[in-house]
């Protein structure tokens, strides 16, 4: 690992190098030091966010224009400071230091330290017995939010964990959150008190993201695995039907729904059965049937793909011994597809999850429904509330699933 | 005894396979050689029906092939392609277990022929048995695609050009392990081969094809004094002939009374051998010893030769 660290940063010296070769004595192997260029501007984005960038934002209520306040000025004089020699501290050992174990301690460090910081500038700023004062994290803290996370995934993609590892390492960053935000360390922040206004519609409108994203995408597994099988099989089948699918993929989402509550308004008004299990052409119905009509393709397509690359002397074997057709499929084929097969899920899971969204345009619910609010009332907290748990659930399946996906394909070549 | 009467099989105007019949007696080695497009694989693939015959028929110990479910007769008959087709997701021991577990063996039983084929091919159980395919060498997987066509001890093994993706070194390895696992087991084996040498050193009896058609069919010996004139003859190889004759005897059939000094050399190795020994020592003879050790004559060059000579 080291070995290979050394190697690595080795290469990125030659470059450093080769780019400062006029500066003469400057070479970083005489020194013994040398800088890291993604770590440069690592340590240049959190400078900045410090120094120059506001770190929250004061609002006297929540829909006025704000006043932006300075990490200096955002929390009491000594923690400020604290803060500001904690992200130094955090860029040099991105500029200078290469290991990435260290690297990464570094970084977590310092998301451990920013990001109570900015509740704990919530509570210092509030007035108080003031309800009506709105404090929110400004650029300086998305910023350096932004440059910390960089520092992350950087020494987490050289350090090369295993599946195993990147799951443990998604668990610890969920029960973080989880620790920050039961802890109430947040709970003075603009986000937190929009939350508090609405937690019962919150948890709902969770259930509701989750069960059309999820839902959508089961379903879709579930016509999309045997309709790849019968493309697989019967090549009249697969033009016609992939043809259909990479049209509906090309339409827009907020067209597909228009497109939608045409039939389902008549299944619903015509079929009392329809009517009574929820279809609309309104709501959940058309927004679930065209995330599902979306997963399709992906999901079609890798099936298709993953089966045809079966090596055929593989199949031969296998038929020579006397496998049926059935058992060549579940024992042998399905297998040998399963991590094609996931990367198309991963792709539609991912994909539906932020497109379930959208899906609040149509009262159909989910996260979307506070980002379109909040974009109504121009407060930006609550589009964040809507937003922030979007984006982290859709990084939360990226990683489940990639390492579903190598732990499926471990055993190959 | 695999009858295989008047088969063949075309592809709309193509003919691959044209009136081809032949018999394979239980316990021998029978090779089909030719060049590649000569239909022999495909007459391969007709006997366990991965090919269905266009006409004619198949009769394994007299019963026709096409009377039995297809499955059923290939859990029945061995099979082995070139590249093994090992199935990568399951260890060696599950690719082993593969035609037992079809047929609905229990665990223990599944467990206990595992690992005597492992030992069988001298693969050690406890290193290999847990290991994937991509894992081992050329040599390993081709006796573990052998393995498992053996698992659940058919009496006939089909073998579509096993050896061709080895090195040669390996190659003549792996024939050898097949002869004498072959020998031991008494399996009737149907190999598949475009290597003449291979040929000859494995089968008991060889079949040549060119064109769809069995041009020549008869033992190694046969063809190489009486092949027919054209393509066996040219296939043959006539400046090879005699050596291929004398490595076709063995010691024993040319020793002669009388003694010799220095080494003596094995009754049971073969003539070729033996006169390789003599060029190389430069006597012009040498004596002769059977399995106990004991003397029983010795061998001469000239008696060598007159076996690699043209039949009169």
């Amino acid at each position: 690992m080291e070995r290979d660290t050394n190697a690595r940063a080795t290469r990125f010296l030659v470059t450093t190098s080769s780019a400062r070769a006029s500066v003469p004595g400057a070479s970083p192997f005489r020194l013994g030091v040398s800088f890291d260029r993604l770590g440069s501007v690592i340590a240049l984005l959190a400078g900045i966010s410090v120094f120059v960038l506001p770190f929250v934002t004061y609002r006297a209520n929540r829909i006025v224009s704000g006043e932006p306040r300075l990490l200096l000025h955002a929390l009491p004089t000594t923690v400020a400071v604290a803060v500001m020699g904690a992200v130094v501290a955090v860029a040099l050992v991105a500029v200078f230091i290469r290991w990435p174990t260290v690297r990464l301690t570094a970084a977590a460090l310092g998301l451990v330290v920013v990001v109570p910081a900015v509740g704990l500038s919530a509570g210092f700023m509030t007035p108080t017995g003031n309800n009506f004062a709105r404090i929110s994290p400004a650029s300086g803290f998305w910023l350096l939010t932004l440059a910390l996370g960089l520092l992350v995934a950087d020494s987490l993609t050289r350090l090369r964990f295993g599946p195993w590892a990147r799951l443990g390492a998604l668990v610890i960053a969920a029960v973080a959150v989880a620790i920050l935000l039961v802890s109430g360390a947040w709970h003075n922040l603009s986000l937190l008190k929009e939350y508090a206004t609405r937690a019962d519609s919150f948890w709902r409108e969770a259930d509701q993201h989750i069960f059309l994203s999820l839902g959508s995408v089961a379903a879709a597994a579930a016509v999309g695995l045997p309709l790849g099988v019968l493309c697989h099989r019967v090549r009249a089948v697969r033009g016609p039907t992939l043809q259909v699918l990479n049209i509906v993929q090309t339409i827009p989402s907020i067209a597909l729904f228009g497109m939608l509550m045409v039939p389902l308004g008549f299944l619903a008004a015509n079929v009392p059965a329809a009517a009574a299990i929820g279809i609309r052409g309104i709501g959940a119905a058309p927004a679930f049937v065209a995330l599902f009509l979306y997963a399709l393709l992906p999901i079609v397509a890798n099936t298709v793909v993953g089966l045809d690359q079966v090596p055929a002397n593989v199949v031969d074997a296998a038929r020579g011994m006397g496998m049926s057709r059935r058992q060549r499929l579940t024992q042998v084929k399905i297998p040998l597809a399963l991590p094609i097969i996931l990367t198309g899920i991963r792709i539609v899971l991912v994909q539906n999850l932020g497109l379930a969204t959208v899906a609040a345009l149509i009262g159909g619910g989910g996260f979307g429904t506070f980002v379109f609010q909040g974009v109504g009332q121009t407060a930006m907290d609550l589009v964040l509330l809507g937003a922030i748990p979007t984006v982290a659930l859709s990084f939360a399946a990226a990683v489940i699933l990639d390492a579903v996906i190598d732990l499926a394909g471990r055993v190959r070549k | 005894m695999i009858e295989i009467e008047h088969l063949s099989k075309h592809y709309g105007e193509t003919i691959v396979v044209d009136d081809v019949s032949l018999r394979v007696d239980e316990g021998t080695i029978t090779v089909v050689v030719g060049t590649s497009g000569a239909g022999k694989s495909t007459l391969l693939r007709m006997i366990n029906r991965l090919v269905e015959p266009s006409a004619g028929r198949v009769l394994i110990d007299g019963q026709d092939t096409m009377s039995i479910p297809e499955d059923e007769l290939r859990h029945r008959i061995g099979y082995v392609i070139q590249g093994h087709g090992l199935f990568p997701h399951r260890t060696v021991a599950g690719n082993i277990a593969t035609v037992p577990r079809l047929l609905g063996w229990d665990a223990k039983r599944i467990a206990q022929r595992v690992e005597e084929l492992l030992l069988l091919f001298q693969l050690d159980p406890a290193e290999f048995a847990k290991k994937y395919p991509h894992e081992l060498s050329g040599g390993q997987q081709q006796r573990v695609g052998v393995a498992r066509a053996l698992a659940a001890r058919p009496a006939l093994l089909l073998m579509d050009e096993p050896f061709g993706a080895l090195d040669p070194l390996i190659r003549s390895k792996a024939q050898d392990d097949l002869l004498t696992i072959q020998r031991r087991l008494g399996t009737t084996v149907v190999l598949v081969t475009h290597d003449m040498e291979e040929a000859f050193h494995l089968g008991d009896m060889i079949a040549v094809m060119d064109e769809a058609r069995l041009l020549q069919y008869g033992t190694a010996a046969e063809l190489l004094t009486r092949p027919l004139p054209g393509f066996v003859e040219r296939l043959v190889g006539t400046a090879e002939r005699p050596f291929r004759l004398l490595s076709l005897a063995k010691v024993g059939d040319a020793v002669e009374p009388g003694s010799a000094e220095g080494e003596p050399v094995d009754v049971s190795s073969n003539l070729r051998d033996a006169l390789s020994r003599l060029i190389w020592i430069g006597s012009p003879t040498a004596p002769v010893a059977d399995a106990s050790g004991a003397i029983v004559g010795r061998i001469s060059v000239d008696g060598i030769l007159a076996h690699g000579r043209r039949p009169t």
